[in-house]
């Protein structure tokens, strides 16, 4: 009985850290209606980091967390120059295509530096143990980071002039520009801001499983289920909804082959989709 | 001696291949109260847009307080004091009325004042102070219009424009919107505002220009664009 409970929390611990993932691409759908299919290199290039600051800088692991969150943060600003900012207002298709085709870029250029070898970075953190049943010390700390990040994010955005302004401009972006609102500057921002969140999300994630340089794939499909759990463009509601998946997961997990979880996963989309197409966690935009 | 604080000559402008205006002229003068009329259609939302930036004028010249300003974007604008209330009152609705009055003084210009302006803004609008935590999707029609005026004075305007002051709005919250207008005016604000009311308009404007089809059809004194009766004519559409 113990051991479904336990498969239950860590599920939980580590869908925060989906919930992290989800809340970047939320933020960004939200702000300025793009759906950004770079994620999952994005999330990627938050994996190699960790492998970068580690094993070619020497540096201890949780370093990476700050350093991805600063890279990611100007690393979107310039995506956002660069396959963005063209399309903004523009039928999503074309959003779509090019945000894919950042993707691609960036699945490509890490094929060819990395290969699609899997790549481990172990993270000695120490556990607790509980009735026999031993809780890794880096999934309670990637759970813990991811919430402490999320409500870093919750004070930016309603505490802070700049994060007020981001809502401005998710709400209403011609207004936002007639009240003095440098809204383009904005939207940068706020996509930078997504990226970061994506990019550390892949950091925590490769402190817990191994990774390949394909793996974000799966990931960003897991921050699709969460965003509909959640309700597209509400970044509260994708940490509920990452928590939420990861419950499944962990119910999951005791009783089904590893090969079923995507079953059950997209079941539960499709469901959601039909079921509550605002999302079972959406409070806002009614 | 008059001291024209926006001016504006030759404005063409449209959306996609639709042109709507033909050559639009207008001059306000600082202090005063000027009113642009004209019929459903006429083209008033999209000059006041082409004025501010939010539409890209395909010909013509904006002047502000003696500066070209055509180019500049909509935020710049604000920034220098040309602010508009929009027509349909384009709040934040997601927000609250606090934070909707914050992001009006979001430039550093209207930063600086934010402390006295708000006072001034309460005090105008008490109901605002009250509901200050209250989101403003949730508000009245009237309490809307009221929090649009509110965010627009926050970001301290040398010219405040009004699209649609009165649209939807009862009796009561009219006349009293109608006084608002009247104190901005007496402590020096200056005022363009666009509205469907003739009468109210005629009655509280210095100086009148109406548009039809997207071009000039008569300008002068309020007093006697009033009195004339091809008026009736550019609001018919005869
Ligand atoms: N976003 C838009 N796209 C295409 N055409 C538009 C758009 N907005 C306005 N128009 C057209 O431009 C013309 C002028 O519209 P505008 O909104 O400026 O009129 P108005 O004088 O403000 O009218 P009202 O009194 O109804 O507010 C109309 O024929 C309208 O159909
Ligand atoms: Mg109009």
């Amino acid at each position: 009985m113990f051991g479904i409970l336990a498969s239950v929390i860590d599920g939980i611990l580590v869908g925060a850290v989906y919930g992290l993932a989800a809340m970047g691409l939320t933020l960004i759908w939200g702000v300025m209606n793009v759906i950004n299919l770079a994620h999952g290199a994005i999330i990627v290039i938050g994996m190699f980091l960790l492998y970068i600051i580690v094993y070619s800088l020497g540096l201890h692991p949780y370093v990476a967390i700050p350093a991805m969150i600063v890279f990611g943060f100007l690393f979107g600003i310039v995506l956002y120059w660069i396959a963005v900012h063209r399309v903004i207002g523009q039928a999503e298709l074309m959003s779509l295509l090019s945000t894919f085709a950042v993707n691609m870029v960036l699945i490509g250029l890490g094929t060819a530096v990395w290969s699609t070898s899997p790549y481990n970075v172990p993270v000695s953190m120490p556990s607790i143990s509980l009735h026999g049943y031993t809780f890794t010390g880096t999934h309670i700390t990637a759970a813990i980071m991811a919430v402490v990040i999320a409500g870093l994010l919750y004070v930016l955005l309603y505490h802070t002039r700049i994060g007020k302004a981001v809502r401005a401009v998710a709400n209403n972006r011609e207004a936002a520009e007639l009240t003095g609102i440098p809204t383009t500057q904005v939207l940068a921002m706020a996509f930078g801001l997504g990226v970061a969140l994506a990019g550390v999300s892949g950091t925590l994630i490769a402190t817990l499983f191994p990774f390949t340089v394909l793996s974000g794939d799966a990931y960003q499909l897991k921050s699709f289920v969460v965003t509909v759990l959640g309700g597209l463009g509400n970044p509260a509601g994708a940490l509920l909804g990452g928590v939420a998946l990861g419950l499944i997961e962990g119910l999951a997990t005791p009783f089904m082959p590893v090969s079923w979880i995507p079953v059950v996963e997209f079941g539960l989309f499709v469901f959601c989709l039909i079921a509550f197409p605002r999302g079972i966690f959406s409070f806002t935009k009614a | 001696m008059s001291d024209i604080l926006l001016q504006v000559d030759g404005l063409e402008a449209g959306y996609d291949d639709v042109q709507v205006l033909w050559g639009i002229s207008l001059k306000v003068e600082r202090g005063a109260m000027t009113t642009l009329l004209g019929a459903n259609g006429a083209g008033k939302t999209t000059t006041l847009r082409g004025v501010i930036g939010s539409l890209r004028p395909r010909a013509g010249r904006v002047m502000f307080a003696g500066e070209d300003v055509t180019q500049l974007s909509a935020h710049a604008k604000a920034a220098r004091g040309l602010v508009l209330v929009p027509e349909g009152r384009q709040l934040f609705s997601d927000m609250t009325v606090e934070e909707n009055l914050e992001m009006g003084a979001y430039s550093p210009r209207a930063r600086q004042h934010f402390k006295s302006q708000l006072e001034k803004v309460f005090s105008l609008f008490p109901r605002l102070e009250e509901r200050r935590r209250q989101k403003a999707g949730t508000f009245s029609g009237g309490e809307q219009q009221m929090l649009a005026i509110a965010r627009g004075l926050m970001s301290v305007p040398e010219i405040l424009i009004i699209d649609e002051l009165s649209l939807g709005l009862a009796p009561v919250v009219v006349q009293q919107l109608v006084e608002t207008l009247k104190a901005l005016k007496a402590a020096g604000v200056t005022i363009l505002l666009v509205e469907q009311n003739l009468h109210l308009a005629l009655a509280l404007c210095d100086y009148a220009y109406v548009i039809a089809e997207g071009r000039p059809f008569l300008e002068g004194p309020c007093r006697e664009v009033a009195a004339k009766p091809e008026i009736r004519q550019a609001y018919l559409g005869l």
